[in-house]
């Protein structure tokens, strides 16, 4: 004799102790909540802003009349920071991030190391040997004087040196695209900080705050949920 | 026909909503929901009405208790209350005691008791109680026998008692530090902060925030919450999720050239953004008409109804060809509002007159008509209690309603609720939803969710909505 779903998941949730929310009622309670569609080009204007599509977000505010939360000409001038390390041009990076703030370095040791360390990932990489092994020592030792983990970090470093073929480096990662993105997106955090800007959009933090609360309801209900983010389709509780 | 009354209905709500707001607070764009939370009353000091039948005796102050007598049994415990039961909607409560003297057992004990708890018994023995006793450091749950919990404590110490609604926990402290782990909360009802002693000379006061607490609450709170974001933070989502996301918003309202900016401005990134193309069915169904929705939303927000009115009987007879429809009720009021808006009072009295009269469906139009008509007794309507007419979110409204009943008209639409809903409202749904259904099986504990709250954070503390 089979059992219907509402059956099953009624003796499921009696066995333990959860509470079964329908679909039918699951959708009353979601047709009650009222998004605001301020609320929403507000969500949507941030991510634009926060990830530096200036164009876009200058569109978006006259198509919507949103205003963004920042001034929308200190994106250009991020995003050009950005552009400048993922494409391997740190010292012109350096100096327009200077030209932005130059509180920016002066206060972020951490990131100014890192700047200088992919400084000297590009040396090696474009087989400026002489000139790596002199900005190593010049500019790069003293700081790790200063800092056993910056220490560690340019030992691990300069090994790129030591090998012609780079795939067979044990740190032949650090030539990765992903370790200029790694460095980008830290000046580009930066960047946001000094602005007083949160340095990542919201959305995604809204996005997982969803998972976790319908991961904490499950403790105590079986109700439809949403598990693909990118369709937003509503499924019905598993049993 | 089917999308008119599901549309139409739906965006009347709207509507509906907007003018509630704007008659409880005219002049403000704001909606009602920010104004709902209601400042939960205070314990400040103890009952000394209800107290403990005689066995003790409450300072001048009523923030301290004394046991004069030498006890006799158990049944002659001091046990008194607070004047008010802990507040709930929030994400702690917590108050202190100190011990002034220990008497001659230094039976103390610190708790939390439902109303109507025997007042002559210590927090802890009954059921729907809770305490922690200073003579043997042990924790007493809704019966005679406690368990091993924290330290003993006595003349001197500062011990501290508190509930976090989110885990539904309580917490000990003694001279600022936690003790023991935390307790379930079964108690689902109001709990009275409970203070008791019970051997001669005893005494203790009372500090419910008056004066500071010796446990660092701000710095527990801040770290609950760090706690709580990190295990968010830790969640990990799909790369570019946010970035389909925003792209289907955009589709889904007709955004056309935030759309084409964002999309080439995706093509020349590093690295170029791939979206997993598992959706592309749905893509095509949001590009559905783009260009003549964004024209028509060009249209409604410049205030241009007449053009709009005939472009859309252009392309989409169907739509219109309803006349008492909720969809030209919506666009023919906009026409009488832009008219009013521009002076032209004797035009929109024609024009009302003209267009009105066929809305006489009393339940699904007359409130709105009325709002409308009534913008012509105002000198200055903007200022008026119907100054919402006139916002601009007015025409988003219209505007958003042509929207989905074009959307409507796409022969592969799914469902006709995703017209009305972008992914992202239908996600921001789901999240509301789900911490509403939290918050209601926690008996309505804790803090409610505000996603203005999160929208409005990050702007350096800066709070505009007051």
């Amino acid at each position: 004799m089979p059992f219907s779903f509402l059956e099953v998941a009624q003796v499921y949730a009696m066995a333990s102790s959860k509470k079964v929310i329908t679909r039918d009622e699951w959708e009353k309670r979601l047709d009650d909540v009222k998004i605001r569609k301020e609320d929403m080009d507000k969500l949507v204007m941030n991510f634009l802003v926060t990830e530096g599509y200036v164009e876009a977000a200058e569109k978006f505010r006259s198509e919507t009349g949103t205003e963004p939360d920042i001034d929308l000409a200190t994106i250009t001038d991020r995003m050009a920071v950005k552009k400048a390390v993922q494409s391997g041009n740190v010292e012109d990076a350096i100096e327009k991030v200077n030209d932005l703030n130059p509180e920016i370095l002066d206060t972020n040791p951490q990131l100014f190391f890192h700047l200088q360390q992919q400084r000297l990932i590009e040396l090696i990489r474009n087989g400026k040997v002489e000139e790596a092994l002199e900005f190593a020592q010049e500019e790069l030792a003293p700081r790790g004087e200063e800092n056993k983990h910056f220490l560690e970090e340019l030992e691990k470093t300069v090994v790129l040196l030591a090998f012609e073929d780079a795939t067979n480096c044990p740190v032949g990662e650090l030539l990765d695209m992903s370790q200029r993105l790694k460095t980008a997106s830290e000046v580009n955090a930066a960047i946001l900080t000094s602005q007083s800007h949160e340095k990542d959009p919201k959305l995604p933090s809204l996005l997982k705050m969803l998972i976790w609360a319908q991961n904490k309801l499950d403790e105590k209900a079986a109700y439809p949920r949403i598990n693909n983010l990118s369709t937003a389709a509503l499924e019905d509780p598993l049993v | 026909m089917e999308a008119d009354d599901i549309i139409g209905s739906y965006y009347l709500s709207l509507w509906r909503i907007r003018a509630k707001a704007a008659a409880l607070s005219p002049f403000s764009s704001e909606n009602l929901e920010f104004n709902e939370e209601v400042e939960e009353e205070m314990p400040s000091e103890l009952d000394t009405v209800n107290s403990s039948g005689g066995f003790s005796i409450i300072g001048q102050d009523k923030l301290s208790v004394k046991y004069p007598n030498n006890h006799l049994h158990g049944h002659d415990v001091g046990v008194v209350q607070a004047n008010k039961a802990a507040p709930s909607k929030r994400l702690l409560f917590y108050f202190e005691i100190t011990v002034k003297d220990a008497g001659v057992k230094g039976q103390v004990a610190i708790g939390f008791t439902a109303p109507g708890f025997k007042l002559r018994r210590q927090p802890g023995w009954e059921s729907n109680s809770y305490g922690y006793h200073g003579d043997d450091g042990l924790l007493y749950r809704g019966q005679g026998k406690g368990e091993a919990f924290g330290p003993t404590y006595t003349t001197g110490d500062t011990v501290g008692c508190g509930i976090n609604y989110a885990d539904q926990q309580f917490f000990f402290t003694k001279n600022g530090e936690i003790v023991g782990s935390p307790v379930p909360k079964e108690v689902k009802g109001p709990l009275f902060p409970t203070v008791s002693v019970h051997s001669q000379n005893e005494e203790v006061t009372v500090n419910f925030g008056k004066d500071p607490f010796v446990f660092d609450l701000k710095d527990f709170e801040a770290r609950i919450r760090a706690d709580i974001q990190s295990k968010i933070g830790d969640i990990s989502i799909p790369q570019n999720t946010s970035y389909g996301i925003v792209r289907s918003y955009l589709q889904h309202y007709g955004y056309e050239e935030t759309l084409a900016s964002l999309e080439s401005a995706t093509k020349s990134s590093i690295p170029p953004i791939s979206l997993i193309h598992e959706n592309s069915m749905n893509d095509e169904e949001e590009v559905y008409a783009l260009n003549q929705r964004r024209t028509l939303r060009q249209l409604i927000r410049s205030g241009d109804i007449v053009n709009a009115f005939s472009k859309l009987q252009n392309w989409y007879p169907a739509i219109v060809q309803d006349e008492k429809s909720a969809i030209c009720f919506l666009l023919q009021c906009q026409e009488f509002i832009e008219l009013v808006r521009n002076g032209c009072l004797y035009k929109a009295v024609l024009y009302a007159r003209n267009n009105f009269e066929k809305f006489n469906c009393p339940l699904k139009f007359e409130d709105l008509r009325k709002d409308c008509g009534a913008l012509l007794a105002y000198v200055d309507p903007h200022s008026s209690s119907l100054g919402y007419l006139l916002q601009p979110q007015q025409r988003e409204l219209v505007a958003d309603a042509v929207n989905a009943m074009i959307l409507a008209t796409n022969p592969n639409k799914e469902d006709i609720k995703a017209c009305l809903h972008s992914r992202l409202e239908q996600l921001l749904r789901q999240l509301s939803a789900c911490f509403l259904e939290k918050r209601s099986l926690n008996a309505d504990q804790g803090e409610a969710f505000h996603l203005w709250r999160i929208l409005d954070s990050g702007k350096g503390g800066k709070c505009k909505r007051t």
